[in-house]
């Protein structure tokens, strides 16, 4: 049977490194599971901080007209409204130097084309005239 | 669990005023249902409610926390369209005024909607019905118990399952209580709570914001919210009213009512009603336009209305929501708790399992239904967030969406096609519940109702032209009260 021997003191150092590398990963602010697409303008980011953060839009990716668009303690924010595009997302702790940001995500928005709508419109449109003949012509016959 | 950095309402006022107002309805409850001896008394409020309840009981019931909580939502996310198109929702009241008067011109001694279908087209579509509704009825109790967390969460920062159950607990109980008459008589003081309070809100938020400021900013933020081609919020106007018009026409909430209340009230009982309830969800909703002109974060999207009417009344909105939503959540979820366990009580305790049960057995059932209820409401609510569908109020509520727009035409056709074949009733339900499903996950939530009501729509039709199979109106009338379950299949006119 394999057994398996680690020296208690060779055990402590390796705990102790793994928490020095997890350390600087676990304090900085990181998006949970972001979306990639979106065909509705809107979005939810979840992110993962101990502490308050700033979160940056932008459209470029070099991020030069990137503005702040949330910054406090909440861990999520609703985006909607957002034209067809490419949009950028970044993050950092609020204490952290301005430079500092841990974690970027972009987000393609693409609308549905016009025609599809307007064909769930029409098709919307035609179930319910359909459904207001039938209760005007619909008194009982028999 | 989203949570906010500071909550708006101090814990100490929240717990206040849901002790308040739980002891408020509870009472109500145990007093307006002092006179229910039988199963019809719990049931169906001795049949004789008069025009000025009724059209109240109809415009709160149907002011539900999905009005006052979702409207903002869907305003945040499909804008101006998104806003209006909710309102939609108010010809689902409008068109069922002449339902409810044909639907007690046929079945004078009727109990539920289940019953209807059972007689009309016989046990399969039946069981198909029954699914649909349960689906239905229990997606919408989950939504609201989830709303009621969310609010409590959302401005007292009380934990979302203790909240939830609060409110969850108080509905049961008034509603185990009183029946029918307590729900028509609390929906009543109910309804003048929500219309003033929305008022106030709306008429608030302009006040202190301003229409330029709220257009601007969402001009620089948000900029399709404003646009009239907005592609979803075009594909969700249709959807939503035919959901809306699902969710009327095939549910026993409003069956029940149709059936309690008395001759020749039902028609302008829902007319006034549906007219009434139309401006409410704009009013609701406008209020998140004015998210980013405030500077607002919004963690969910689902607890929008609550946090602009904080923050533009402080404690004071804050109040004032807490008690608009407490009473259109109460109103809802105890007409929805009631109608449910009338349906389950008649059409699978009575129908399927004791088919002899006595008046006297059917309301101890009715009670037991009502606990059960409440229980697996709570139980799938705890998990809001962690399971898929149960995400938030508005992808949970429509994904029912494709079930209930599937029972329009089987209700219509029922109601008014002499001719209407039954299997066809049973197919336009499963494939539009079907389709309407697919829809839902591979398209979007928005055209969930819509598909189901298309594909439901053209099986029938397509099924009744093929395979006309006729039927005898009379029969409505004379097996509605005592016909056992089971058995009944679709008699054809001779």
């Amino acid at each position: 049977m394999l057994r398996l021997a680690v020296h208690p003191v060779r055990f402590l150092l390796l705990v102790l490194a793994l928490v020095l590398l997890a350390g600087p990963a676990l304090a900085e602010p990181r998006f949970d599971d972001p979306p990639e697409h979106s065909a509705d303008g809107g979005f939810t980011l979840h992110w993962e901080a101990p502490g308050a953060v700033v979160l940056e839009r932008a459209s470029g990716p070099d991020f030069d007209d990137a503005r702040v668009i949330y910054e406090g303690g909440d861990a999520s924010r609703v985006i909607s409204g957002l034209p067809d595009g490419e949009y950028r997302f970044r993050l950092r702790a609020a204490d952290a130097d301005e430079d500092a940001w841990s974690d970027r995500i972009t987000v393609e928005v693409e609308h549905h084309s016009l025609a599809r709508a307007f064909g769930f419109f029409a098709v919307g449109a035609a179930v319910f005239l359909v459904l207001i003949f039938a209760l005007l012509r619909g008194r009982p016959r028999g | 669990m989203t949570a906010l950095e500071e909550p708006i309402l101090p814990t100490s006022v929240a717990w206040g005023l849901l002790a308040a107002f739980s002891i408020l309805w509870v009472a109500l409850g145990a007093w307006l249902g002092r006179r229910n001896y039988t199963a019809a008394d719990h049931m169906l409020a001795g049949r004789n409610v008069g025009l000025a309840l009724a059209s109240a009981t109809a415009m709160a019931t149907w002011v539900t926390a999905n009005t006052t909580m979702t409207a903002p939502q869907l305003a945040l996310e499909l804008g101006v369209w998104g806003m209006l198109g909710y309102s939609l929702g108010a010809l689902g009241l409008i068109l069922f005024a002449p339902l409810a008067r044909r639907i007690r011109e046929l079945m004078p001694h009727g109990f539920t909607s289940g019953d209807f279908i059972r007689l009309r087209y016989g046990t399969f579509t039946w069981r198909v019905f029954l699914g649909v509704s349960l689906i239905y009825a229990f997606g919408w109790l989950i939504s609201m118990a989830m709303a009621g967390g969310v609010l409590i969460n959302a401005l007292a920062g009380i934990d979302y399952r203790v909240g939830m159950t609060v409110i969850l607990t108080v509905c049961v109980i008034y509603t185990l209580l009183g029946g029918l008459r307590a729900v028509i008589g609390t929906d009543f003081i109910q309804t003048v709570i929500i219309i003033g309070g929305a008022a106030f809100l709306a008429w608030m938020t302009i006040d202190r914001v301003g229409f330029e400021a709220i257009h601007f900013d969402l001009m620089e933020e948000r900029p399709e919210l404003l646009s009239l081609l907005f592609p979803a919020a075009i594909m969700f106007l249709f959807n939503n009213l035919l959901f809306g018009v699902g969710e009327i026409f095939h549910s026993n909430v409003w069956w029940s009512r149709a059936f309690a209340f008395g001759r020749n009230v039902g028609f302008r009982a829902y007319l006034l009603g549906g007219l009434l309830w139309l401006p409410i969800p704009i009013v609701a909703g406008f209020v998140a336009l004015a998210t980013p002109a405030l500077g607002i974060n919004v963690p969910a999207a689902d607890m929008v209305g609550p946090l602009v009417a904080a923050e533009v009344l402080g404690l004071t909105g804050a109040i004032v929501v807490f008690i608009v939503v407490f009473a259109a959540l109460a109103s809802s979820l105890d007409s929805l708790l009631a109608a449910t366990s009338d349906l389950v009580t008649r059409d699978i305790y009575r129908g399927h399992i004791h088919p002899q049960a006595s008046q006297e057995a059917q309301l101890r059932a009715t009670k037991v239904i009502v606990v059960l209820l409440g229980l697996l409401t709570w139980l799938a609510a705890s998990y809001r967030g962690e399971v898929p569908v149960v995400g938030s109020l508005a992808a949970l509520l429509y994904f029912t969406g494709a079930f209930v727009a599937s029972a329009i035409w089987p209700i219509v056709a029922g109601l008014y096609w002499r001719r209407a074949n039954p299997q066809a009733a049973a197919w336009a339900m499963l494939l539009g519940s079907g389709l309407g499903l697919a829809s839902y996950f591979m398209i979007g939530w928005y055209v969930a109702a819509l598909v189901g009501a298309a594909v439901s729509l053209v099986v029938m039709v397509a099924g009744t032209w093929l395979f006309p199979r006729p039927f005898d109106w009379d029969r409505l009338a004379r097996d509605d009260h005592d016909a056992p379950a089971g058995r009944d299949t679709p008699e054809v006119a001779t």
